[in-house]
């Protein structure tokens, strides 16, 4: 059974093909092999002048043997075929220290069958684009983000591409390969004097290059959430409610993710331990994994175990319906995988908060006074507790308008409780990143000021 | 005093110097000032334990080489894991092309650089012990922290390992070579109580061998302090939220040294005024007490190097003293264009990354307050006993998060408390750390920085330290 997008079987492919069976004639029960092949460029400019201009191809392989249901892993930058067989011949040997764990092994041969091509996930004209043109991108974004006068330093503006070849072989007969693209464009900012400095970014990334965002849209959306926070003050330490962007509820679901990842549950590190069927949010919550919506970034045919990718429900109307495994999670939990398997974790595909019918403008203009949070700075998430507490930036809503910049102060809060507490999900869905989520607002938060 | 050895370097590379004058040529070809060839082979090894089993082991090699070349203020940049000629070159024509000018002047004569130091304390080297000799390790801190307490419900253990060898052959002759031990053991605890769970971590490691294990750090601590974390967090209160006087532990809570003044003194961010201190070198920031260093020869810790990924001698470096802004922490770059001497703290992560101003191990030096003295002096605050982490940004703001506490009540420590996150401007808190103790103390060796998507093995350090008042955000 094959994934790949041509009949012939690519150099790499053999390669990979090659060592499995190497790896089973040297006493392999089981093993895989992946192989990637990458082409990156970057282009980094600040002032108008180029800083850094980075571009390289690379490739690396990963291998994992399991004997007598034991498991080792290699990987190798050098890709000698000597140097790759003493890997594995070193790998089966040192298979006996690790102990035998049942629920170790590849995953069996999937019956799902996945149209690569339907995915999208390689633009040709991403790998046809001068440098010229590359570095035009990030000159023309940072002049125009400097135009505005109240901008006073730049970090700099980056314009990058990645083009690169996964396979994967493994002893159950799984052969896969495919070709993805990346570009991304961004930068970064300053405003106010050195004692009083503000600072933000924006960026666009995306597989193909006509659906990213132009120069003008990156800069002017980085300069207006620069200049927005000029002149912050510092608030009393109160609750109340705090709507949250759609960047920040990405990085809200990214939390999520990770509590409920297969992984953190066996491994009893998740608050959401015993949880599944159950509320863990108010009705208005519907979370998905999605690995097949065509052309965006978290798309692919396959996970590292070769388990074919879907779309699963992570949370239906508060009530938490599957963690997300890779083979090996999805054993020990007694369930099944969700093709979410990212080396020996497990990583999201397109995972995002189902969209609710608000304007995001309405949202804030319903808000009698609360905070609208921008961005956070720091660790502070607690996936055993699902706890946060992070540093915050804000603007204070006052009668349903944005009044002041705030700045030094910290939010916290649980994440059960924040899901529990959403009380209304904006229609401002956008994938700027694998995991997403439109703006929401929440009843109420701690947030610590002075 | 005991003479450690420097660990022998073996050439992985096989790639006659005469081959590397020539890939040098040709990344001088359209005119750079300066080209410089980075070859890096690294080994590295893993050990993972948890669900009372060693789940896998994991083995890795990592070799390349990466060709740069400076043009004004402008870097280019190739890489390789191939190490043929034709791919060499075509990375050098890669990185040329950031100049556009005829070839530059002939190359110089070349000398390998000899030193004496050796900041790494290896007697038994981790890498040379077989795997199944280093498994005990693991095993000794998972079961130190499984059997501590029943209410201990899950642990993890990990032991690692790595080797680089690193060459650095640069167009002003310069031929420098060293091998970086480091190494590695960290547990992570999870207590549960009436279904509340709590974690607990601790670790320890260095530029060391595995005879450390034995003599500074042992194993059964680091399972045991993993788990005595967890059960204390589990009997914690919310932490407070608002403005109030902070004690910070010695050792560990040197990360707020790195986090509010360190990536600040970084070089880049201040020859591109982009950092609040960029217009205050010999200005007066902080108080008297406050004297800062990030110093790369410490013997033995995380964030050591006998050179830097350039090839160049590190020096302890002053940052700021009595309170005065006095050095940045450079790179061969940014020295060039700031026209100042180099420091040797230009790192980067592995062969694929260009080298940029790093901290290896920054302290804030010891005081003169006696620690009980600074504890009497609060009468109601929070002190901070671990730190997770933290982050800034060029602004100055900063944030770090405690993952245990206490509060302090009449100059006291009462009530332990869990995580929160502390949050400051740079600036700010020097003006207001009041009082530091005399007891410098340095943290767990475990600790990795990141900057610009690359990572570095750092420590850090600090004395007992009072701040006048600091934003704590928790939810009591």
């Amino acid at each position: 059974m094959k994934f790949g997008e041509s009949k012939k079987s690519s150099e790499l492919a053999d390669l990979a093909e090659g060592l499995v069976a190497f790896g089973r004639a040297s006493g392999a029960d089981e093993i895989e092999i992946h192989v990637s092949d990458g082409y990156e460029f970057s282009v980094d400019v600040r002032k108008g002048e180029i800083e850094n201009l980075v571009e390289a191809r690379s490739r690396v392989l990963g291998l994992r043997v399991i004997r007598d249901k034991r498991t080792a892993f290699a990987s190798s930058s050098d890709l000698s075929l000597t140097t790759l067989r003493r890997l594995v011949k070193r790998a089966i040997k040192r298979a006996e220290l690790a102990n035998p764990d049942e629920f170790a092994g590849l995953a069996p041969l999937s019956p799902l069958k996945i149209d690569v091509a339907s995915l999208n996930l390689f633009d040709p004209e991403v790998t046809t684009l001068d440098s010229k043109t590359k570095i035009g991108l990030a000159l023309e974004t940072e002049r125009i983000a400097l135009e505005d006068k109240r901008i006073t330093n730049s970090h700099g503006a980056s314009f990058g591409t990645n083009e690169a070849k996964s396979v994967l072989a493994n002893s159950n007969g799984f052969l896969g390969e495919y070709n993805q693209s990346y570009c991304g464009l961004s930068v970064g900012l300053q405003a106010g004097n050195t004692d009083n400095l503000v600072e933000d970014y924006w960026f666009s990334s995306k597989r193909h290059f006509r659906e990213l965002d132009p120069p003008e849209k990156v800069a002017r959306t980085a300069v207006a959430r620069t200049v927005r926070q000029i002149k912050p003050r510092k608030i009393k330490t109160q609750k109340a409610p705090i709507i949250f962007e759609p960047t920040m509820t990405s990085w809200l679901l990214g939390f999520l993710f990770a509590c409920a990842s297969g992984t953190s549950i066996y491994q009893k590190a998740s608050f959401l331990v015993g949880k599944l069927g159950r509320r863990i949010g108010n009705q208005k919550v519907t979370v998905f994994d999605d690995g097949l919506l065509p052309g965006l970034l978290g798309t692919r045919p396959f996970d590292s175990d070769g388990v074919a990718c879907r779309k699963t429900p992570v949370v239906e109307k508060g009530i938490l319906r599957n963690y997300l495994c890779n083979t090996y999670a999805a054993r020990k939990l007694k369930l099944r995988s969700t093709g979410n398997a990212d080396g020996s974790g497990v990583s999201p595909t397109n995972f995002y908060l189902h969209a609710g019918d608000i304007p995001a403008a309405k949202i804030i203009s319903s808000t009698e006074k609360g905070l609208l949070l921008v961005r956070t700075l720091g660790h502070g998430l607690n996936p055993v507790t699902g706890d946060i507490s992070r540093g915050a930036f804000g603007l204070w809503i006052e009668k349903g308008e944005i009044a002041y910049p705030v700045t030094e102060i910290t939010i916290s809060g649980n994440l059960g409780e924040i899901l529990e507490n959403v009380e209304s999900i904006g229609d401002d869905l956008e994938f700027l990143g694998p995991v997403a989520g439109p703006t929401i607002k929440i009843k109420e938060m701690t947030i610590a000021g002075n | 005093m005991k003479q450690y050895a420097a660990l022998p370097f073996e050439d992985h590379f096989r790639i006659p110097l005469e081959d590397l004058k020539k890939i040098l040529a040709s990344a001088l070809s359209l005119g750079g000032d300066f080209a410089e060839i980075f070859l890096e082979y690294g080994i590295y090894n893993f050990i993972n334990m948890e669900e009372d089993i060693v789940k896998e082991t994991a083995e890795s090699v990592n070799l390349g080489l990466g060709v740069r070349v400076i043009s004004g203020e402008k870097t280019g940049y190739g890489y390789s894991n191939d190490l043929s000629f034709e791919k060499i070159k075509k990375a050098a024509l890669t990185a040329a092309a950031i100049a556009s000018g005829g070839a530059s002047s002939s190359l110089p004569r070349f000398r390998g650089l000899r030193y004496r130091h050796n900041f790494y304390r290896v007697e038994k080297p981790a890498h040379r012990i077989p795997m199944g000799k280093k498994l005990p390790l693991v095993r000794e801190a998972y079961f130190a922290a499984r059997n501590y307490d029943e209410k201990i419900k899950k642990v993890k253990a990990a032991f690692q390992d790595s080797l680089q060898y690193v060459m650095i052959v640069n167009s002003e002759g310069l031929v420098a070579r060293d091998v970086r031990p480091l190494v590695k053991l960290t547990c992570v605890a999870i207590a549960e109580k009436n279904g509340k769970r709590e974690y607990g971590y601790f670790g320890g490691g260095g530029r060391v061998g595995v005879e450390y294990f034995s003599r500074t750090q042992t194993p059964r601590r680091i399972g045991e302090e993993a788990a005595r974390e967890a059960l204390l967090l589990l009997e914690a209160r919310e932490a407070p939220a608002g403005e109030m006087p902070v004690v910070l532990s010695p050792g560990h809570s040197g990360v707020l040294i790195h986090e509010a003044v360190g990536h600040l003194l970084e070089a880049d961010f201040n020859r591109k005024k982009t950092s609040v201190f960029w217009d205050k070198m010999g200005k007066k920031v902080g108080g008297h007490q406050v004297t800062i260093f990030d110093d790369p020869t410490i013997p033995a810790s995380r964030g050591s190097y006998n050179i830097d990924d350039e090839g160049t001698v590190p020096q302890k470096t002053l940052l700021i003293e009595k309170g005065i802004v006095r050095g940045w922490l450079q790179d061969r770059l940014s020295a060039g264009i700031m026209n100042l001497p180099l420091t040797g703290h230009g790192r980067r992560q592995d062969f694929t990354c260009i080298p940029i101003p790093r901290m290896a191990n920054t302290y804030i030096d010891r005081g003169e307050y006696d620690p009980e003295e600074i504890m009497k002096s609060v009468r109601k605050g929070f002190y901070v006993d671990r730190l997770q982490g933290g982050q800034v940004e060029d602004s100055g703001k900063f944030t770090f998060s405690v993952s245990s506490g206490y509060l302090i009540e009449g100059g006291k420590l009462t009530a332990p408390v869990k995580q929160a996150t502390l949050i400051g401007s740079n600036i700010d808190i020097l003006k207001k750390i009041q009082m530091v103790g005399t007891d410098l103390a340095f943290g767990l060796q475990t600790g990795t920085c990141g900057k610009e998507g690359q990572e570095a093995p750092v420590n850090d350090g600090c004395p007992t330290l009072k701040i006048s008042a600091m934003t704590v955000g928790g939810t009591g």
